[in-house]
């Protein structure tokens, strides 16, 4: 049973190995410059900043925007978190310019100037894509409900499978997570990115702690797998 | 000549528009940002001369604006900034540039905020932004919810803005609103002053208090928004007139009994299709020659409104546009009450747009009207003023514009 499971893993690597690479590209990661405080945003925080309707996060921090100019990176993180296109988007951000609602958000052309301005820029918050190098940033996970406010105090990463990273295949998986009141992690489930990763994922996630909370809370969480780390 | 060498400017800027990106630059460990817009436009009509252009002989193009603002970011939670906008629409704005906006805004909590000075009214989906076509496929929104010719009436009042959003919990969206108070003033240049020279009226001062709100929700259904506005106005007019078929003149007053707008909308974004509702009535009760008259018009505009972009270059449009105008009473106070008229306009569109990059866009559109208002009790773009002749039961127009911002 275990040799059939494992053969059927190294069908879906062989199978992910001919995707076209614009797809494992596409794959974003939330970068922030290391004074923000916090270690994860819910996507609908992480919207309301991009939108300029927030400018700080729950905790207060002072947050700034900064967008790619275009490229599947760019793409795929509207498509993600802000599910609109380029062009409503700068629509959306000259309304505001043109209103004195806000002003236009910084735009850079490519993931190394993303991350250097970040890096440099206090309270900058952007994405890059999942190879990008992140030196000099932090790594926010985005979490799909009301749950930044419990604190992850146990986290295990996960181990990387010799066959993907042989093959130089990464990215990043989603896992909807369920917590318990106690802190631990009660239920994991593949939301999206390689199956294979996502179970090396959830393999590690199972053993994460949260903060107790009064009742039993569900997040979502991305982890990224960089096959040059 | 002057006209000649601001068109030459336009061409050039348009032409060089690569040049003239956002300038930001950093001031006292401040970052700022210029921005600004410009557009021309050209309308033809068979019939009816529109918007106070002659449009029905050869055309005209007399339908130039453009605007710049310059912002800064004096705190992470304040900002500061202003805007000067100027037009000129056949007889209205006649170049004489406005402060469009200019304010400090202090946010305070995402879901709470002040704004102080003078501040675009929030009305509807697109009130704002109306003056800003390089957000919209059309070159005129909806006339019978935005008319033009009259959008001193809500464009901005100079007071102070509460507004916030609020994200709802179980994922039920978030909820945006606005709460301002301040005062309108008019410039000589707008459609309804210019609909009473032709009665011989002349406005030295229009305007007064304005306050009202906005609230919008964005629904948990991707692309859909849905809200309402309302609008309270209390206008007082003063001027001098001429008495009718004399020299003699006089003093002319008239100010709001009751005055509103009430307004709802909705929109649905959904990949590269856009669909617009939105519905408004406005109510004026008003006591005009210095309260020997009183007069009352109930004006009601809706549209329907829906847009595609086929290509990133590329967009088509259409709307339908329902104008109606009552006039309830035309009295003088005491007496048996006058009522009855009655008229509408019905405005079916067809538009398409070019955007030949990011900064830069031509639009094209064919208009295609039924009636023309009541042009000589309440301005709805057919003005007595330029149909000397009177008024033919349709008109057609073609309105092109070209424009870009940065």
């Amino acid at each position: 049973m275990r040799t059939a499971k494992n053969g059927l893993r190294h069908l879906v690597a062989t199978f992910v190995v001919a995707l076209p690479t614009s797809v494992v590209a596409a794959e974003v990661r939330i970068i922030a410059n290391p004074s923000i405080k916090a270690d994860a945003v819910s996507s609908s925080e992480l919207k309301a900043i991009f939108l300029q309707e927030h400018n700080s996060l729950r905790d207060g921090a002072h947050v700034e925007p900064v967008l790619e100019r275009k490229g599947p990176t760019h793409e795929a993180f509207l498509k993600e978190y802000l599910r609109q296109s380029d062009d409503s988007l700068q629509d959306y951000y000259r309304s505001l310019v043109f209103t004195g609602k806000a002003a236009m958000p910084k735009i850079l052309a490519s993931d190394e100037e993303v991350v250097a301005y970040v890096a440099k820029t206090r309270g900058a918050i952007g994405y890059v894509g999942a190879n990008a190098s992140v030196d000099g940033v932090k790594v926010l996970e985005v979490s799909f409900g009301e749950v930044s406010s419990r604190k992850l105090l146990n986290r295990i990463e996960p181990s990387y499978p010799d066959l993907l990273k042989i093959k130089r295949i990464g990215g990043t998986v989603r896992l909807k997570v369920t917590v318990a009141a106690n802190g631990n992690v009660e239920d994991t489930l593949l939301l999206g990115g390689n199956p294979i990763l996502g179970d090396a994922a959830i393999a590690a996630v199972k053993h994460w702690t949260y903060s107790p909370s009064r009742s039993r809370t569900i997040t979502e969480v991305s982890l990224s797998f960089d096959p040059n780390r | 000549m002057g006209r000649q060498k601001l068109l030459l400017l336009f061409v050039g800027l348009c032409l060089g528009h690569s040049s003239l990106y956002a300038q930001d630059f950093t001031l006292l460990h401040r970052k700022f940002q210029v921005h600004g817009f410009a557009s021309q436009g050209f309308i033809h009509t068979d019939n009816n001369n529109w918007l106070t252009l002659n449009t029905s002989h050869t055309g005209s193009g007399q339908f130039t604006d453009f605007g710049a603002n310059i912002s800064v970011q004096v705190t992470h939670k304040l900002r500061i900034g202003g805007q000067i906008y100027d037009r000129n629409l056949g007889q209205l704005g006649r170049w004489h540039p406005s402060l469009d906006w200019a304010y400090a805004d202090y946010r305070f909590q995402p879901w709470f905020g002040v704004r102080g000075g003078k501040v675009k009214t929030p009305l509807g989906l697109y009130n704002d932004t109306q003056d800003l076509d390089f957000l919209h496929p059309f070159v005129l929104l909806p006339q019978s919810v935005y008319p033009t010719d009259l959008r001193e009436s809500t464009i901005a009042h100079t007071g102070g803005d509460l507004y916030g959003t609020i994200r709802l919990r179980n994922s039920l969206g978030s909820l945006s609103y606005v709460a301002y108070a301040g005062q309108r003033q008019d410039s000589h240049d707008g459609g309804y002053p210019y609909l009473l020279k032709g009665v011989q009226i002349f406005f030295s001062s229009y305007g007064g208090l304005q306050y009202g709100g906005d609230l919008r929700w964005t629904t948990p259904l991707p692309g859909l928004i849905i809200g309402g506005s309302r609008l309270n106005e209390s206008i007082s007019g003063k001027g001098t007139a001429f008495l009718p078929g004399t020299t003699v003149i006089t003093p002319y007053e008239e100010h709001s009994i009751a005055d509103w707008a009430n307004q709802f909308y909705g929109r649905y974004s959904f990949r590269r299709l856009q669909l617009d509702a939105e519905w408004r009535r406005y109510w004026r009760d008003q006591r005009i020659a210095g309260g020997f008259f009183e007069v009352q018009n109930d004006v009601r505009g809706a549209y329907l409104a829906g847009s595609y972009r086929v290509k990133k270059w590329f967009q088509l449009g259409s709307y339908y546009s329902r104008y109606s105008i009552n006039l309830p009473v035309f009295t003088v106070p005491g007496l048996p009450y006058h009522s009855g008229d009655k008229s509408h306009i019905y405005d079916r569109v067809v538009a398409a747009r070019f955007d030949l990059n990011s900064y830069t866009n031509f639009k094209i559109e064919g208009h295609f009207m039924d009636g023309f208002g009541l042009p000589a009790q309440y301005p709805a773009g057919f003005y007595e003023l330029v149909n000397e002749k009177g008024f033919q039961p349709k008109t057609n127009a073609l309105v092109l514009k070209t424009g870009f911002n940065f």
